[in-house]
C-alpha cells in the first residue's frame, strides 16, 4: 500500500488598486477591493466550491491550505466556500498552518513570523474546531533557519519543494527528518505538475492524461508516498471544468484502491511511516520558477528596493493597512524573471506589466511614507 | 545570385530620412549577397562609392514626401514615368519601398513580368495621424499591395493596417523589424544621476503626438516644477506646438532645440532621464531603439510598433497624458527604476541589428 499525500493551497492577495503618483495625498483607496471580489467570487464559482463538493462528497482525506488574507476575503465575498470547507473538516481531511499575510516574514522577522503563524493557527482552529500539525510556509520557501523558527511551535510536520539537487540525493516519495525533529515531505513535482501546468497541454506527449495511466505512474514510483502539492486553483481555474480536470480528480479518488494506493492527509502518513534520514537545507529553496528559490519575489533591483522601504518603514504605518502590504504577490508581479516563467507571472499579473506593478506599489509607499512616517 | 531593382527615393547623405536609412544599410548587406541595383533620383553629378549599384534617374525632385503638398505628388508621379524607362528588363525582381515608387512597380512588373516585393515603412493612415488622408494615395498603396508579390511590414502593428484598413491577405505579408546601427548609440555609459530632462526627438508633426508631450510637460510640472522638457526636430506642426506650450506658460518648462544631428542626438539622449514618443500611429519608431542603446529609457505610445517587440519600456495611449505624466514623474523619482529600465531597456535594444533585418529580407526574396 502506497499513500497519495494531496496538498492544495488557496490564496488570494488583498490586491493594491491602480495608484499613480498624482494621487498621492488624495486620500484614494490603497486596495483593489472591487477586483479581490470579483476575483474571488470567479474562483469560488470555477474551483473552490466545485472541488470542495467533491472532496466532501467521497469523504477523502487530503490537506488544504487557506491563506489566512484569503480566509478574511472568502467570508467577506464568499463565505459559502469556508462554510463547505467546515462539512468537508468534520469528517475528512486536515487543514495545513502557513503564514497568515502569505509574507516574506520567515526570511526577515522571526518575531513578525511566528506571530503570523500563530494567528493563523488561531483563527483556523477557532473556526474548525481541531489542532492542526502541518504547516507550509508561503510559496514552500524553507531551509534549516525556518525549521528552527518554527520550533517554537506546536508544528509536527513541514512540507517543501522537492528541488533537483534535494531529489537528486532524496527520494520524495519518503517522509524525512529536519535538524529539529519535524517530519518533511518534499513535493513530488514532476508527478504534481504532470496535474497543475501539463493536464491541458496539447503538444505535451502524454497528452490526454487519463487517469489509469496516471494512477500506474504512481503505482510505480518507488516510496512509501506520493506528495502532490499543487495550487487548489488547478482544479477549475487553471485547468478549466471544460478540460476534464474534475472527471478526473473524481477517478483518482475512485480508482485509487485499484492500484494499491491510498488518499491520506500529511499528519495521518507522518503517524503511520517510519521517518527516513535527516536533511540539512542551508539555502532558502521555493516552489516558485524555475530556480526554485527566492528570486521569484527578490530577484530583481525593483524587487529589492521595494522589500527594503517596506522593511524601513515597519512601526510606522498602521497593521491595518501595513500587514496586507507584505503579503509576497505584490512583490511577485515586479518579477522580471525569463522565459517560461514571465509567462507565468504576466498570467498572474493584474497591472499589465512589472513596472506597472512597481511604479504602482512604490507610489502606494510613498503615500503612506508622507502619510504615517513623517519623513519628507 | 539574384537581381534585384530597388526602387528608391532617398539615400544618405541626400535626404537622410528614415526611408533613406533604411535602404543605405540593409542594402549595404544584402548587396553582398545578391546583386543589388538601387535606383534614386539624381541629387547630385558627384560620384558616391556605396556598397551596393546605385544608378541615378535623371530627375531631381526637390521636396520631402512626407509633405502633403500637390506639388509633391506631381514630382512623384514624374519620377515614377521616367523610372519606368530606366529600369533593367534583367532584374528578377522589383523591390518597391512605399508609394512612392509604387506606380513605377505596378507599370515594371507589367511590361516585364518580374516578381514584385513592396516594403512598406509607413502608410498615409499614419502620415496624417488619423486626419484627412489623401484618397489618392491610399489607391495607390492599395494598388501596390494587391499587385505584389509579396509584402514587407516593418512591424505587427504595421501588419495589422495593411491586413485590416487594406484587406490585404495576410499570407502575403511578412513582418521584418528595422535594425540599428547600434555601435553609434551603445559605445557609451549611461549614467542614472537625476538629469531632470525629459526628451522629445523626432519631427514635430500630428503623427508623432508632439501635442501629448506638451500636455504631459505641464502634468508633470505640478509635481515636479524643476523639470526641463526638450523638444528636438523641426516640422509642420511646430509652430502650433510652440504656441501650445506658451499659452500653457511653459516657457521656462520646454526648450526647443531645432534640427539635431545623428552625433547630436547621442549627447541628449545620454543627458536625458527619459524619451517620449507619443505617437498617434508610428509604424517602427526607430529612435524608440536608439534611445535605448543609449541606456536611456523609453515612454512610447501603444500605436508605436517596435513596442510590440519590447518589454522594458513604458507604453500608454498616446491620448493618456495623465498616465504618461505619471510615467515621467515615477521615472524621475524612483532612481532604481531608471536603472532597470535603461539597463534591461538597452540589453533588448541590441537584439534589432540590420543583419537580422538583411537575413529576413533575403527570406522573403528566396520564397519568391
Amino acid at each position: 500500500m502506497k499513500f497519495i499525500v494531496m496538498f492544495l493551497e488557496a490564496h488570494q492577495p488583498r490586491r493594491l488598486n491602480n495608484f499613480r503618483y498624482q494621487d498621492i495625498g488624495t486620500g484614494k483607496d490603497y486596495f483593489w477591493d472591487e477586483k479581490n471580489r470579483d476575483i474571488i467570487q470567479r474562483i469560488s464559482k470555477n474551483s473552490y466550491l466545485p472541488t470542495l463538493t467533491l472532496l466532501a462528497d467521497y469523504k477523502v482525506p487530503i490537506t488544504l491550505s487557506f491563506s489566512g488574507i484569503l480566509l478574511e476575503q472568502l467570508w467577506k465575498y464568499e463565505p459559502s466556500v469556508p462554510e463547505l470547507l467546515k462539512e468537508y473538516l468534520r469528517n475528512s481531511g486536515e487543514l495545513a498552518i502557513e503564514s497568515y499575510y502569505h509574507s516574506l516574514s520567515s526570511i526577515w522577522n522571526p518575531d513578525r513570523f511566528l506571530n503570523e503563524i500563530r494567528k493563523d493557527m488561531e483563527m483556523k482552529q477557532n473556526i474548525y474546531n481541531r489542532e492542526f500539525k502541518t504547516f507550509r510556509n508561503t510559496e514552500m520557501i524553507y531551509n534549516d533557519n525556518i525549521d528552527k523558527i518554527v520550533n517554537n511551535l506546536n508544528v509536527k510536520n513541514i512540507l517543501t519543494e522537492g528541488t533537483d539537487s534535494l531529489i537528486w540525493k532524496f527520494n520524495p516519495n519518503f517522509i524525512y527528518k529536519t535538524p529539529h525533529g519535524h517530519n518533511l515531505f518534499l513535493r513530488n513535482y514532476r508527478l504534481s505538475d504532470d496535474i497543475s501546468f501539463r493536464f491541458s497541454t496539447r503538444e505535451w506527449n502524454e497528452y490526454p492524461l487519463f487517469s489509469e495511466k496516471y494512477l500506474s505512474w504512481l503505482s510505480n514510483s518507488p516510496g512509501d508516498v506520493i506528495n502532490l502539492f499543487m495550487d487548489f486553483e488547478t482544479f477549475g481555474e487553471h485547468q478549466r471544468k471544460e478540460t476534464g480536470i474534475f472527471e478526473f480528480l473524481e477517478a483518482l479518488i475512485t480508482k485509487a484502491k485499484d492500484y494499491n494506493l491510498k488518499f491520506t492527509t500529511v499528519n495521518e502518513a507522518a503517524e503511520l511511516l517510519y521517518p527516513q534520514r535527516e536533511i540539512s537545507i542551508q539555502d532558502y529553496i521555493s516552489w516558485a520558477d524555475i530556480p526554485r528559490d527566492l528570486s521569484a519575489w527578490l530577484g530583481n533591483e525593483l524587487q529589492r528596493d521595494l522589500f527594503e522601504m517596506l522593511k524601513a518603514l515597519s512601526g510606522c504605518i498602521p497593521d491595518n493597512i501595513y500587514n496586507y502590504l507584505l503579503t509576497s504577490d505584490h512583490l511577485y508581479y515586479v518579477s522580471l524573471g525569463t522565459t517560461p516563467d514571465i509567462t507565468v507571472h504576466t498570467y498572474f499579473n493584474p497591472y499589465g506589466s512589472p513596472y506597472d506593478a512597481y511604479i504602482n506599489f512604490r507610489n502606494i509607499l510613498e503615500d503612506l511614507r508622507q502619510k504615517y512616517c513623517n519623513k519628507n | 545570385m539574384k537581381s534585384i531593382g530597388v526602387l528608391g527615393w532617398e539615400l544618405p547623405p541626400f535626404f537622410a530620412g528614415g526611408l533613406g536609412i533604411h535602404t543605405l544599410n540593409l542594402f549595404s548587406i544584402i548587396g553582398r549577397i545578391e546583386n543589388i541595383t538601387l535606383y534614386i533620383p539624381r541629387f547630385t553629378n558627384e560620384a558616391i562609392r556605396y556598397a551596393f549599384r546605385v544608378k541615378m534617374v535623371n530627375y531631381n525632385p526637390v521636396g520631402s514626401p512626407y509633405e502633403k503638398n500637390k506639388e509633391f505628388y506631381q514630382k512623384v508621379m514624374d519620377y515614377n514615368e521616367i523610372l519606368i524607362n530606366e529600369v533593367s528588363k534583367d532584374h528578377d525582381i522589383i523591390h518597391m519601398h512605399d508609394w512612392i515608387t509604387v506606380p513605377a512597380g505596378i507599370k515594371l512588373k507589367e511590361k516585364y513580368g518580374k516578381k514584385l516585393v513592396f516594403t512598406v515603412h509607413s502608410t498615409e493612415y499614419d502620415r496624417s495621424g488619423g486626419f484627412y488622408p489623401q484618397e489618392r494615395v491610399l489607391k495607390i498603396e492599395r494598388e501596390g499591395m494587391l499587385a505584389a508579390d509579396r509584402i514587407i511590414a516593418v512591424s505587427h502593428y504595421t501588419k495589422r493596417i495593411i491586413t485590416e484598413k487594406f484587406s490585404i491577405d495576410p499570407n502575403k505579408v511578412t513582418v521584418v523589424h528595422n535594425g540599428v546601427k547600434s555601435s553609434i548609440f551603445s559605445s557609451f555609459t549611461k549614467n542614472y544621476e537625476l538629469k531632470n530632462k525629459i526628451l522629445y526627438f523626432g519631427r514635430v508633426t500630428p503623427q508623432k503626438g508632439a501635442k501629448f508631450f506638451i500636455e504631459a510637460a505641464y502634468k508633470v510640472r505640478r509635481y515636479i516644477p524643476s523639470a526641463k522638457f526638450i523638444v528636438a526636430g523641426e516640422g509642420d506642426q511646430l509652430n502650433e506646438i510652440k504656441s501650445l506650450s506658451y499659452s500653457l506658460g511653459l516657457e521656462n518648462t520646454v526648450n526647443f532645440y531645432g534640427f539635431v544631428s545623428e552625433a547630436e542626438s547621442v549627447k541628449l539622449y545620454l543627458d536625458s532621464d527619459v524619451f517620449i514618443l507619443p505617437a498617434v500611429s508610428e509604424p517602427f519608431g526607430m529612435t524608440v531603439i536608439e534611445s535605448l542603446s543609449t541606456g536611456t529609457p523609453a515612454i512610447i505610445s501603444k500605436t508605436t510598433g517596435v513596442g510590440e517587440a519590447l518589454n522594458h519600456v513604458l507604453k500608454a495611449d498616446f491620448w493618456d497624458t495623465d498616465k504618461i505624466a505619471n510615467y515621467i514623474i515615477a521615472v524621475l523619482k524612483y532612481r532604481k527604476l531608471r536603472e532597470a529600465l535603461g539597463i534591461f531597456g538597452k540589453f533588448e535594444a541590441s537584439k534589432f541589428s540590420w543583419e537580422n533585418t538583411a537575413l529576413k529580407t533575403l527570406e522573403v526574396y528566396n520564397s519568391l
